[in-house]
């Protein structure tokens, strides 16, 4: 079965955008996603267009606001390496260090990490799954041990990005480009539950393409970092994860920003400890009440109990280090 | 060339070991010039540069690419199979299905068990439906889709403890039991009585996966009625005796290649019916065919280490000695007999002294693919509850885990008939040597006071001993050792060299008896066609078997050239001696050149034949381990560290010090996969299918997993019954006791005991909110 195909690498970002006006064209960044898909018959293509040809979407920058731009194709590595990130946006480039491995962090882009697809393996796999257009999602009385305790509803996946908690975190606003001209949206709107709409991940239409990422300044108040837990310590996806943005002030927090990883379908911002640590100086009652406080809506399923005592330990001691730095 | 460059082979001033006459039996080794010292394998630029050529990278003038279709249900019927289609698609060379094979040719899963090479019944995903030849991989597997087969989807069982329950789907017509044993000595209800203490525990280790580098697969090429198959295996002989019987052909009608090879960890000593396919697809299209499976392939359909469940109770005396020790296990060699119980039990009946000892194994089908031996089979799963139960029983009794275990040390091997003696026996050695390197009794000391201190990062350490059932290796084996007359050698032997190192040690020998360079030795090796017979590379037998034929070839050798010298020194042969570059006659002091020998220049060669001799009579060859490793657990998060590592082994002769080092680390390694991340998960509610079958989500250990501080420590008695070399096995014994002492040094760390591997997140953080609440967390 030889399936019409074909690969465009256009040098423009309009011609980009026309050339994914056809039916089933999918955009390709560094393609150490969206190649396992089409190898897995995940979902068909028959148009890829690269991207890699637009050099406008590369590189990091200061922006006039004393903000940072993102291009969207720069590499992973690179988000973890720039000094600007790792001094102003710590758990940001603590976040794309712990993608994956070497080889996957200089291939894969900011804008793919994003926009990846849920790596559930009834989804990846060969099941009929709810995401794909089948009638039920496998997870629910199956093999569920890294599924979703929070936000799931008819579909359990987490959202596999370790690098979206952190920009959540901190605010990004992503700026997209597509058929009908340019705009902005926030990366707290940019990602979609499954009960929203089950079928897809982020709130792209049809040919849009996301050409940056934008961080607001980081105030000098600002401490902030990325945990993650893993099953194995390299090239591996998040069991847990948080980032940590946090405005200090004389020991106090002043504000406050948590985003889990491993939680949800989506980067799951975490009001209930924001909330309980804003205004305090994180003391031990104050982390363990947020501690547990992270986790009263956690709904496991069978297999993936284990995730409330994580996340509970693991926020415990990302807050009890904040403290030691504060 | 100039005279004294023809010597470029030899080694100067090595101290050559006495020839024996022809009739005795060679000395052991003293003191060695070459082995024992750390030798850079002699292929490693070839391996390290590419130009090494693997079976998977044979191409063949006018070679086709074949592919399985396979059965993507864990247990359905066939009902139909329609190829029409793939057989009309361009680049289609030929399918191959059920229907157009009839029913000849059959697919045997063990002496027992055989069914048609594509069965109408699949009782596992991943069993082989279908088979096509194409022009190009990417067509073969095209065309694969294009076959369409109606299934008859059938109820299945995913899990062995499930599989005896009434009601669990039925696998073979018998039933799901596929086989028991038990064994028994003494009285464990008398030995029970005797102990102060009797503990109980269930165990399980998940079942765990070869994953060799290379993948599975061969190229087959017939002329006229002879096959070659260039396969990746780990013995040629083996491949040939299977296919040839299979195929009904005359052994000299296949020969098999296999000269380097990119692992196989046990998976890799038998074709696959790839390799069927691949003989019969080229022998319908009169072309070579290559079928080299995809990773997915190899994790459903080329073995495993079956998952086992095991019961220990044992009992014990305050000052320690054991009384008695009960075994029950079940695993699984999923849906076809292979090997799920094979050796199970064999530590609890062997490693320590016990008079009472009872166990009962029962291995039942469950569908999924069927397991292959596996390094050590049964040994790791053993040592996992074995280990356990004795540091579990050392704590109740008040002894340190090493205090416990010295306290019964046996001599003799009880697990066989009539109790024989070991040649040497190492475990209470490893063990003392071990635990003085690692710094044992000040690290309990250590980590006992740091468990009051309430942090939530708490240090652990934790051993276990092991030995292995085999590893002396034996006959049979044949070597040619030919010496040119340049004085380079040859050294022409049917064993494979698994990436252990085979062919390095082998040079190694050779240099020490002929006093040549090891470089200058060119090795032909693991080729039915042109090598000697050799048995497959596994059990931890390929030193000890081969070394010894290999060193009695080049005494054969040496012999002769004595003979040759004797007639141009005018001296006896006895008075000869053999020192390498030189022969001299001790009574006149005269002296010749190897190469300058006369009778060698004209006869072109010297032939040496070897063989390896039997093993010793009445006694056991058994090598011996103790490892110790420590580790940090988080207890707010369930993450394990492993800090640091240490394997004492013993396991006779150190031949390479290099290679020894490599099977060290490597064992560790793979065993705390076993521990800490690896395992095959299958669907058990919704359709049996493994879930993780992939090279991501089934998790080997990255190098970020393996700690940095690890130490190979080998215990070197000197066994001068075992062999002519005194030689021991050691690739199998380093990874049987590694996941029991990380599990022992969590339970040091936390007081949880992990019965279930893998020790991963997601079962320390279940463990530490069950079992150990008041943990700060
Ligand atoms: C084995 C493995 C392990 C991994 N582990 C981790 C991990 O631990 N943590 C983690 O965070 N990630 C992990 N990843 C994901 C990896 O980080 C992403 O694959 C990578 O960041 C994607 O970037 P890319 O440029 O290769 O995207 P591509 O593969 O090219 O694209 C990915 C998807 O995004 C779309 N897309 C790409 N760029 C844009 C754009 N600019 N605008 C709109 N849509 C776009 C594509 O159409 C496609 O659907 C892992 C991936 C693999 C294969």
């Amino acid at each position: 079965m030889t399936v019409h195909f074909s690969y465009v690498r256009p040098a423009s970002l309009q011609d980009a955008v026309s050339q994914l006006g056809s039916d089933n064209a999918l955009i390709h960044a560094g393609g150490t996603d969206l190649l396992g898909c089409l190898r897995d018959e995940v979902f068909p293509a028959e148009k890829l267009v690269s991207i890699s040809g637009l050099p406008e979407l590369r590189g990091i920058s200061k922006t006039t606001d004393n903000g940072l731009r993102i291009g969207a194709l720069t590499t992973i590595a690179e988000v973890a390496a720039h000094p600007l990130i790792r001094e102003s946006y710590a758990a940001l480039a603590q976040g794309a260090a712990a993608v994956a491995s070497p080889q996957l962090r200089n291939q894969g882009t900011l804008g793919g990490n994003l926009c990846q697809k849920p790596r559930c393996w009834y989804y990846r796999g060969e099941f009929h799954c709810l995401r794909k257009g089948g009638n039920y999602c496998y997870a629910v009385n199956g093999e569920n041990q890294y599924h979703c305790i929070l936000g799931g509803k008819n579909c359990f996946i987490v959202h596999p990005s370790d690098t979206a908690p952190a920009l959540l975190a901190f605010g990004a606003v992503l700026r997209i480009t597509g058929p009908r001209g340019s705009r902005s949206v926030t990366l707290a709107d940019f990602h979609v539950l499954p009960e929203r709409d089950v079928t897809r991940e982020t709130v792209l239409e049809a040919g849009e393409i996301v050409t940056e990422i934008l961080l607001p300044p980081a105030s000098a108040a600002m401490r902030s970092s990325y945990r993650k837990v893993r099953a194995r310590q390299a090239w591996d996806f998040a069991l847990a994860g948080v980032a940590l943005a946090l405005e200090l002030e004389g020991g106090r927090v002043r504000r406050s920003r948590v985003v889990l990883s491993g939680a949800a379908p989506i980067p799951w911002r975490a009001v209930e400890v924001e909330k309980i640590i804003t205004g305090s100086a994180l003391e031990s009652e104050v982390i363990h009440e947020a501690a547990v406080a992270a986790m009263t809506k956690a709904r496991p399923l069978g297999k993936n109990g284990y995730k409330i005592p994580l996340f509970q330990g693991m926020l415990a001691e990302e807050l009890e280090k904040m403290r030691q730095v504060s | 060339m100039k005279d004294d460059e023809q010597d470029l082979y030899f080694v100067e001033g090595i101290a050559v070991p006495q020839t024996p006459l022809p009739g005795e039996e060679p000395a052991n080794w003293g003191k060695t010039a070459v082995i024992g010292r750390r030798q850079t394998r002699v292929d490693a630029y070839e391996r390290v540069s590419g130009t090494a050529v693997y079976p998977s990278d044979v191409v063949l003038p006018n070679m086709l690419y074949g592919a399985l279709l396979r059965c993507p249900h864990a247990h359905a019927r066939v009902k139909k199979v329609d190829a029409s289609a793939a057989e009309r698609m361009e680049g289609v060379q030929a399918v191959l299905t059920g229907a157009s094979l009839g029913r000849q040719v059959k697919w045997p899963y063990n002496e027992e068990v055989a069914t048609d090479l594509f069965d109408d019944r699949c009782r596992f995903e991943g069993e082989a439906v279908a088979a096509v030849a194409a022009a190009t991989p990417y067509v073969a597997r095209d065309a694969l889709r294009e076959i369409k087969v109606e299934y008859e989807v059938l109820p299945f069982v995913a899990d062995e403890r499930r599989s005896l329950a009434t009601g669990a789907a039925r696998i073979h017509g018998a039933g799901n039991r596929l086989k028991a044993d038990s064994y028994k000595r003494g009285d464990v209800a008398r030995g029970f009585a005797e102990a102060d203490i009797v503990l109980e525990e269930q165990y399980r280790t998940a079942c765990e996966i070869q994953a060799p580098m290379e993948l599975h697969g061969c190229v087959a090429n017939w002329e006229g009625d002879s096959l070659t198959v260039w396969e990746s295996t780990q013995g040629v002989y083996a491949v040939q005796a299977k296919i040839a019987d299979i195929l009904g052909l005359p052994l000299s009608r296949v020969r098999v290649i296999g000269h380097y090879m990119g692992g196989g960890f046990g998976s890799k000593l038998q074709p696959g019916k790839y390799t069927v396919c691949a003989a019969l697809l080229a022998k319908k299209t009169g072309r070579p065919v290559k079928i080299f499976l995809s990773r997915e392939e190899t994790l459903l359909a080329a073995g495993n280490r079956p998952p086992a469940t095991m019961t220990i109770k044992a009992g014990v005396k305050k000052d320690g000695t054991l009384t008695a020790l009960q075994f029950t296990g079940l695993a699984s060699s999923g849906a076809y007999p292979a090997g799920g119980i094979s050796l199970l039990d064999w530590l609890v009946r062997d490693l320590y002294l016990c008079a009472n000892v009872q166990s009962e194994l029962t291995d039942v089908a469950i569908n999924a693919g069927p397991a292959r031996p596996f390094r050590a089979p049964g040994h790791p799963q053993c040592a996992w509850a074995l280990e356990q139960m004795m540091d579990a029983l050392a704590e109740a009794a008040g002894l340190d885990p090493i205090d416990l275990r010295l306290k019964n040390i046996p001599l003799v091997s009880q697990g066989r008939e009539g109790a024989p003696p070991y040649t040497t026996t190492g475990l209470a050695e490893c063990i003392r040597q071990g635990a003085e390197a690692f710094g044992w009794r000040e690290a309990r000391r250590r980590t006992a006071a740091g468990r009051k201190e309430q942090g939530h990062l708490r240090r652990g350490v934790g051993m276990g001993s092991c030995l292995w059932v085999v590893g002396g290796g034996g006959p049979p084996s044949t070597v040619i050792v030919k010496l040119f007359a340049d004085g380079s050698v040859n050294l022409n032997m049917g064993a494979s060299d698994i990436g252990t190192g085979t062919k390095t040690v082998m040079a190694m020998v050779l240099a020490e008896e002929l006093g040549v360079r090891p470089a200058s030795i060119q090795i032909e090796h693991a080729d039915t066609g042109s090598t000697q017979y050799a048995t497959p590379s596994g059990g931890s037998k390929t030193v000890p078997t081969e070394s010894p034929a290999v060193r009695s070839a080049a005494i054969a050798v040496k012999q002769q050239l004595l003979q040759m010298a004797a007639g141009e020194l005018g001296s006896p042969v006895e008075n000869l001696r053999y020192g390498g570059e030189y022969i001299e006659a001790v009574d006149s002091g005269k002296k010749v050149k190897v190469t300058g020998i006369a009778a060698l220049k004209k006869q072109g060669v010297v032939v040496g034949i070897g063989y390896r001799g039997p093993n010793p009579e009445g006694k056991v060859v058994n090598p011996f381990a103790a490892q110790f490793c420590e580790v940090e657990v988080n207890t707010r998060t369930g993450e394990v560290r492993i800090m640091r590592f240490l394997g004492a082994h013993e396991s006779g002769r150190v031949m390479d010090r290099l290679t020894f080092d490599n099977q060290v680390f490597g064992g560790i390694t793979m065993g705390i996969g076993l521990a800490m991340t690896e395992t095959r998960i299958l669907d058990e509610n919704r359709t049996g299918k493994m879930v993780n079958c992939n090279w991501h989500d089934y998790k080997l250990p990255t190098a970020l997993d393996v700690p940095t501080d690890m130490v190979s420590l080998p215990v070197e008695l000197r066994d001068s019954e075992a062999n002519s070399t005194g030689a021991k096995g050691l690739g199998e014994p380093v990874t049987i006791p590694t996941a029991a002492a990380i599990a022992n040094a969590i339970y040091d760390a936390v007081g949880v005991r992990v019965r279930q591997s893998p020790a991963d997140p997601l079962t320390m953080k279940r463990l530490l909110a069950e079992e150990a609440p008041e943990v700060r967390s």
